[in-house]
């Protein structure tokens, strides 16, 4: 426990850093948040649009969906601000840097971690809590403490499922193998099929999406919870899901952390 | 110059695969989307289910293969100072980036032709309702795209950061080019707004006259040849003004 409190002591320094680097830059910055926010802001134009003419989507209205695509924003976001440097792992391995982080005294993928901050995905964030704050209010939903309570585990474990598949994939780079394209490929699945109702998929690819590659359960799943279309008993544990798909990945990051084998400089 | 911009989009082949799997992605998400909004009704906006799928398709290829490239390498060069070896090249500047565009999205055609007939079966195709239109008023279209690409770029001779405005650009050019949704779904003022920009013809307008949304190709492609003579006139003012500007960094 003491080891896992110094750990974060560590990180929340790290980070410090690493912000007050990204701050010498600081209308680079500045343009990197709203060119994330603008960047999602285009893509939810979209559903405006469609749904400015056509008033439902699978049952869905407006405030419903924009609810759905801020929950997965948000959770998106969650994930993505701490791990965003994890993506350059494979340089970091390939350069040799890494044999550095193995030789001080606190755990690599902490360092990793804090080696520099996602600054575009602030952006994402900010999108993602004004969609979830404007579309809370208009959706037809009692909210009461619970609820809340139900969003905000909603919204972390949604984190925590995108970020088990990213660090799994990443934990690949440190045996060489060059996951780049294919953690593209399922960043790309979850932003672009995760913010919509499985149910317009139908069939396989609904099925592939929530049982193969958990897409569902980012945000579908709880966001059906919170509005009231999805009555099965074990919808409500779905927060869980990320927790141990998270445990899962940190499993094959130690494993594939202990076959490690420096390029050698 | 051509050539060199079709090597480079053999060379980077990587990049561009990943893009064809996340078109085919695109596009199976619009299909399902559609069809689910459309649901039992047979025709909206004066454009039924079939057609409207057929557009999306074809829109999403071209703005796939009309994307440029150009910006990012002038960019990259303004910021290296390397912009030298272009200007001490004894051809018109314009022109060498412009040959350069061309021969890259040649490359990035041949690149994308094995995955032309995935895309149409994720999507969807009807036959062309106006082939010779089509192919005239999406040529034009093209040059416009270069046209704007090269005007933005030499933005980068005044700004010399411009990777903020590179990315801004490209988002709103492709919602207003209509490749999610045509532009004869959006609503009043953001209508209007799509009409006014030059950005349709290279998504919408050729797509719409494949699928026989637009039956009159005489309209756009009359308005094309006056945008593209307008920027024509307009890139060569902005580059008498800018080559008189240039900041060699380093050197």
């Amino acid at each position: 426990m003491a080891e896992i409190l110094r750990s974060l002591r560590l990180y929340f320094l790290l980070q410090r850093a690493s912000a007050r680097g990204a701050m010498q830059y600081r209308l680079n910055t500045v343009i990197g948040v709203i060119s994330g926010a603008i960047w999602q802001g285009t893509g939810f134009a979209f559903v405006w649009v469609v749904m400015h003419t056509f008033p439902s989507l699978a049952g869905w209205g407006l405030a419903e969906i924009a609810f759905l695509y801020g929950l997965r924003l948000t959770a998106h976001a969650l994930a993505m601000i701490p791990l965003m440097s994890v993506n350059d792992v494979q340089w970091i391995v390939r350069n040799g840097e890494f044999d550095r982080f193995l030789l001080r005294p606190l755990n690599p993928l902490v360092q990793l971690m804090g080696n520099r901050m996602g600054i575009a995905q602030f952006g994402d964030l900010l999108a993602g809590v004004a969609l979830l704050a404007v579309a809370g209010r208009n959706a037809q939903v009692q909210w009461d403490v619970w609820l809340v309570a139900f969003c905000a585990a909603a919204i972390v474990g949604g984190a925590l499922i995108e970020a088990a598949f990213f660090l799994a994939l990443c934990s690949l780079s440190l045996r060489m193998v060059d996951t780049f394209a294919l953690r593209v490929f399922i960043d790309d699945v979850f932003s672009k099929f995760g913010s919509y109702p499985m149910k317009i998929f139908g069939g396989t690819v609904e099925w592939l999406l929530t049982f193969v590659l958990p897409v569902a359960f980012v945000a579908y799943v709880p966001s059906s919870v919170v509005l009231g279309k999805l009555d099965s008993p074990w919808a409500p544990a779905a927060p869980l899901l990320g927790v141990a798909l998270i445990s899962l990945a940190y499993l094959v990051w130690r494993r594939q952390l202990a076959h490690y084998q420096s390029v050698g400089h | 110059m051509t050539r060199i911009g079709f090597r480079l989009a053999l060379a980077y082949r990587g990049d561009i695969i990943m893009t064809c799997v996340s078109l085919v992605a695109q596009v199976f998400l619009l299909r399902m989307i559609w069809t689910s909004v459309y649901g039992s009704r047979p025709a909206a906006a004066g454009l039924t289910l079939d057609a409207l799928l057929a557009y999306l398709t074809l829109a999403n290829l071209q703005s796939f293969a009309t994307q440029t490239l150009v910006s990012r390498t002038i960019h990259h060069r303004i910021r290296t100072g390397t912009v030298f070896f272009d200007l001490a090249r004894p051809v018109g500047y314009l022109r060498q980036m412009a040959a350069f565009q061309v021969g890259n999205t040649l490359g990035g055609l041949l690149l994308l032709a094995p995955v032309v007939p995935v895309v149409l079966l994720v999507g969807s195709i009807t036959v062309p309702v106006n082939g010779p239109g089509y192919v005239i008023t999406l040529v034009l279209g093209y040059v416009i795209a270069v046209q704007l690409a090269l005007l933005i770029s030499l933005i980068g001779f005044w700004l010399m950061e411009t990777g903020a405005i590179h990315l801004l650009y490209r988002l709103v050019s492709q919602f207003f080019a209509g490749t999610m949704v045509p532009l004869a779904f959006f609503p009043g003022f953001l209508g209007a707004l799509a009409e006014i920009l030059p950005f349709q013809y290279t998504g919408y307008v050729p797509a719409a006259v494949y699928v026989g949304h637009i039956s009159d190709v005489s309209g756009p492609v009359t308005v094309e040849l006056a945008w593209i003579a307008g920027l024509w006139c307009l890139l060569a003012l902005t580059w008498s003004r800018a080559c008189r500007r240039v900041v060699i960094q380093g050197g």
